[in-house]
């Protein structure tokens, strides 16, 4: 792995952390809208991005008040929908329909989520699903054309 | 801002728990999280809260960190104690007033899963107040070694997760500053519907972004000059040392989840 991917790996999941836990104002529970989500986009430009994202997600979770639950169910959130993002991309081209295609599997995802607050909570699983999912797809949804702006000035695809 | 954030909320101590090694306290953490689920009745959830107890005296916390810790969460514990108490409708009824009806299972379900929350948001809490996060990082290098046969880059990991933790307070406080530096602009990050706030955010995290990949340009540099070749053949400063306390520990959890098993219903 090239020293530069380790550093830019590095600072993606700080600021992943640092803006989640700054500028969310309800980053956990059921009803969340965790701006750093939109980060998730990223990879669809590189997929180096993947670590950095993922251990931003993790970090973020040690800072839950329910971590115990959330660095494993979270974590496994990230990696699985970046992973079918990652596959996604190979049969679609152009970054916008990626970017849709990632909103998708996320907002679907998140049944993983509401799955882990019906475990520790007991929740009723299809509300939750549909509450953490709503939160989930405005995040990203509206996170498609400021990463696409972000992209314009700073070309993702070459930083990592 | 940055004070309220009890991470890092690593609290220097010389108590058994800080003593123990870091590897033993993740293992432990991520064990009970299941042993929990053993709990079923009164006297099995009596003994989980009374063992948790138990380790707070250990770990020689003082109760107000940990309370403090809590208080993002007694919403959801209420919640969710309140949803159960009136949607869970099985057992004789113990209040019948108007329209609201309380059935005895449903108390006592919102009581059981109020307490297994509690526990283990407190247990969590001890493991983050009594070890650094740089020990978390080196305890979980070690652990996840065996994963490196299905070329997981584990040693690339751990340290993409110590440079991670060293510029999180970095970025918080340029987070912080470009906020200010915009909201002194004239921008506004409160008000508005949730579009606007969105919008909003562009020129947070436009020069967020410059300035980190800047950072991480010159890190990878500095690196690279200093000769970083990765992982093989490197020593440690930090050494995690398994102690027989930690084999000892580890044991506990196992008896506790005998205890447990014998006495659930």
């Amino acid at each position: 792995m090239k020293t530069k991917t380790i550093a830019v790996t590095g600072v993606i999941a700080a600021l992943y952390v640092a803006v989640s836990l700054l500028v969310a104002p309800f980053a956990f529970g059921a009803v969340q809208f965790r701006i750093a989500e939109m980060f998730n986009h990223l990879i669809v430009f590189n997929k180096k991005y993947f670590f950095g994202i993922v251990l931003g997600v993790f970090i973020t979770n040690m800072f839950s008040p329910m971590a115990a639950y959330d660095l494993i169910f979270g974590v496994a959130h990230s990696i699985i929908t970046l992973s079918l993002t990652i596959l996604a991309t190979k049969y679609v081209k152009g970054n916008i329909a990626r970017m849709v295609i990632n909103t998708v599997l996320f907002t679907f995802t998140m049944c993983i989520i509401a799955f882990e607050l019906m475990l520790a909570l007991d929740f009723p699983f299809f509300y939750t699903w549909l509450t953490v999912a709503a939160g989930e797809f405005t995040v990203l949804a509206v996170g498609i054309p400021i990463i696409i702006a972000l992209d314009k000035r700073l070309n993702f695809k070459t930083l990592i | 801002m940055l004070e309220k954030m009890i991470f890092g909320r690593y609290i220097p101590g010389d108590s058994f728990i800080h003593r123990l090694d870091a590897r033993a306290k993740l293992l432990f953490v991520f064990f009970f999280i299941m042993v929990v689920f053993i709990a079923n009745n009164w006297i099995t959830y009596g003994i989980l809260l009374v063992f948790t107890f138990l380790i707070i005296k250990l770990s020689k916390i003082r109760l107000y960190f940990l309370i403090n810790g809590l208080k993002p969460v007694v919403f959801l514990i209420i919640f969710t104690f309140l949803l159960h108490l009136f949607f869970t409708r099985e057992g004789p009824i113990i209040l019948d007033w108007k329209f609201i009806k309380i059935y005895e299972e449903g108390l006592k379900q919102g009581i059981f899963i109020s307490i297994r929350f509690t526990v283990l948001v407190i247990l969590t809490s001890i493991l983050t107040l009594t070890t650094t996060p740089i020990s978390i990082t080196d305890a979980l290098e070690i652990l996840l070694n065996p994963l490196k046969k299905w070329k997981l880059p584990v040693h690339e990991l751990a340290l993409m997760m110590s440079i991670s933790l060293r510029f999180i307070p970095t970025l918080m406080d340029e987070t912080d500053k470009i906020m200010k530096a915009q909201m002194a602009r004239g921008s506004d990050m409160t008000t508005g519907n949730m579009k606007e706030r969105m919008n909003a955010i562009v020129p947070l995290l436009i020069p967020l972004f410059v300035s980190a990949f800047k950072r991480a340009e010159d890190l990878a540099t500095a690196m690279e000059v200093r000769g970083y070749r990765g992982g093989e053949g490197r020593t440690r400063y930090r050494k995690l040392e398994w102690a027989l306390r930690d084999t000892l520990t580890l044991l506990t959890l196992v008896v506790l989840a005998v205890i447990l098993v014998y006495f659930r219903n």
